[in-house]
Order: C-alpha cells, then sequence, then structure tokens
C-alpha cells in the first residue's frame, strides 16, 4: 500500500489521482471543512497545531494497521495547519482500493482514529 | 542523562514553556518527571505521556528516551 501524509500551512491543493494499478474500483475522497459556528457562536476559522513528526508516526502506523484490516492501494492524507479560514478544508483524505467496501471502511476508520489520537489540536478565532 | 520535555495546547499555558531541556535518569517515570519539574502540574485522567513520539505510560521508567511530550486531549481533523 501506497501511503503519503502530508502536513501544509497553505490552503490545500489535492494533487491529481494517479492509480498504481489499473485494478483500482474505488476512490474516496473526503474533506474535512471548517464550519461557521463553534458551540453556536460564529467564528473567523481555526487555528490547528500539531505535533508533527509524531503525528506523521501514528498516521503512518495507522494506515499500516488498517490497511492490514481493509486492504487498500493508495492512501493520500493531507492535514492543514495554522489558521483555517471558515468555508476551507483542514483535512483531505484520498483512499484508492479495488473495491468500494474496503476503501470505505479504511476512509471512515482512518478519521475516527485520528480524531481520537493524532497529537493535533484547534483553537476558534 | 537530558531529556527534552515539550508541551502542547493547554499543557503549555499550565506548565509555562514549550520545549525544555533537563536532567533525569532512566529509571524515572513521566509522572516523577513532571512532578519534580512542576509540582503544581496534575495531569488528571485527560492528558497523555509520549515518549519518543509514543503514546506511553505515566509509571513506565523513561529508559534511555530523549524525548518526553505532554499530550492533552486532541481535536484534528
Amino acid at each position: 500500500m501506497k501511503t503519503r501524509i502530508e502536513f501544509t500551512r497553505a490552503p490545500i491543493v489535492p494533487p491529481t489521482a494517479e492509480f498504481s494499478t489499473r485494478e483500482t474500483g474505488a476512490c474516496l475522497e473526503f474533506s474535512g471543512l471548517v464550519r461557521e459556528l463553534e458551540n453556536g457562536k460564529k467564528i473567523r476559522g481555526l487555528f490547528y497545531e500539531a505535533y508533527e513528526p509524531m503525528a506523521q508516526r501514528q498516521l503512518e502506523k495507522m494506515c499500516q494497521e488498517l490497511g492490514a484490516k481493509h486492504p487498500c492501494a493508495e492512501i493520500l492524507l493531507i492535514h492543514r495547519l495554522d489558521f483555517v479560514p471558515v468555508g476551507e478544508p483542514s483535512l483531505f483524505v484520498r483512499v484508492s482500493s479495488q473495491h468500494r467496501q474496503p476503501g470505505l471502511a479504511f476512509l471512515a476508520e482512518l478519521i475516527d482514529r485520528l480524531k481520537a489520537d493524532v497529537p493535533i489540536w484547534k483553537y476558534s478565532r | 542523562m537530558k531529556i527534552t520535555v515539550l508541551t502542547f495546547a493547554q499543557t503549555r499555558t499550565q506548565l509555562g514553556f514549550a520545549e525544555k531541556s533537563f536532567d533525569c535518569e532512566p529509571v524515572e517515570t513521566p509522572r516523577q518527571i513532571f512532578r519534580r519539574l512542576a509540582p503544581q502540574f496534575d495531569p488528571g485522567q485527560t492528558i497523555r505521556v509520549a515518549v519518543n513520539q509514543e503514546y506511553a505510560d505515566w509509571d513506565q521508567p523513561v529508559g534511555q528516551a530523549t524525548e518526553l511530550a505532554l499530550i492533552p486531549p486532541v481535536s484534528g481533523g
């Protein structure tokens, strides 16, 4: 499984999808956007902070573990850091797999685990 | 030996530094190290500790670790 994990301080621009095999039957893309209301209060955006080397390591480990459970071909994850204005994505994930089921399961579990265990913090601004 | 202590989010405000190097012994646990560095600091049930970028037990000796980090509840994504 090809895994690419990146952090950026600029707006996320997902690269064009390229598939290593023509047996790829599913390509799933998820964008997590910053919403306008935080606890009912209007915000300008969110500020993200990360313990980057550990976040990278944890995400790589999670992808390896999830890949054993839900075989996929390619994973691309981009998390934006610093200030992210309302309406813009803070997270982009692309998962490709031979069939849709492992890709969907991988994507859902990866995001759940990211939110529970990856050392990234956000603050409203 | 020297160990680098990192703090993030609210723990940085609580301890008043982002990164500092401290002397410690391999037999010391993260809990003992923090009790010595910041006696007023209580990790409670929600703040986790990472040793060399892996989640670790508060009561497990740090051994030859070079980095210790406080991980308050995360909120990425």
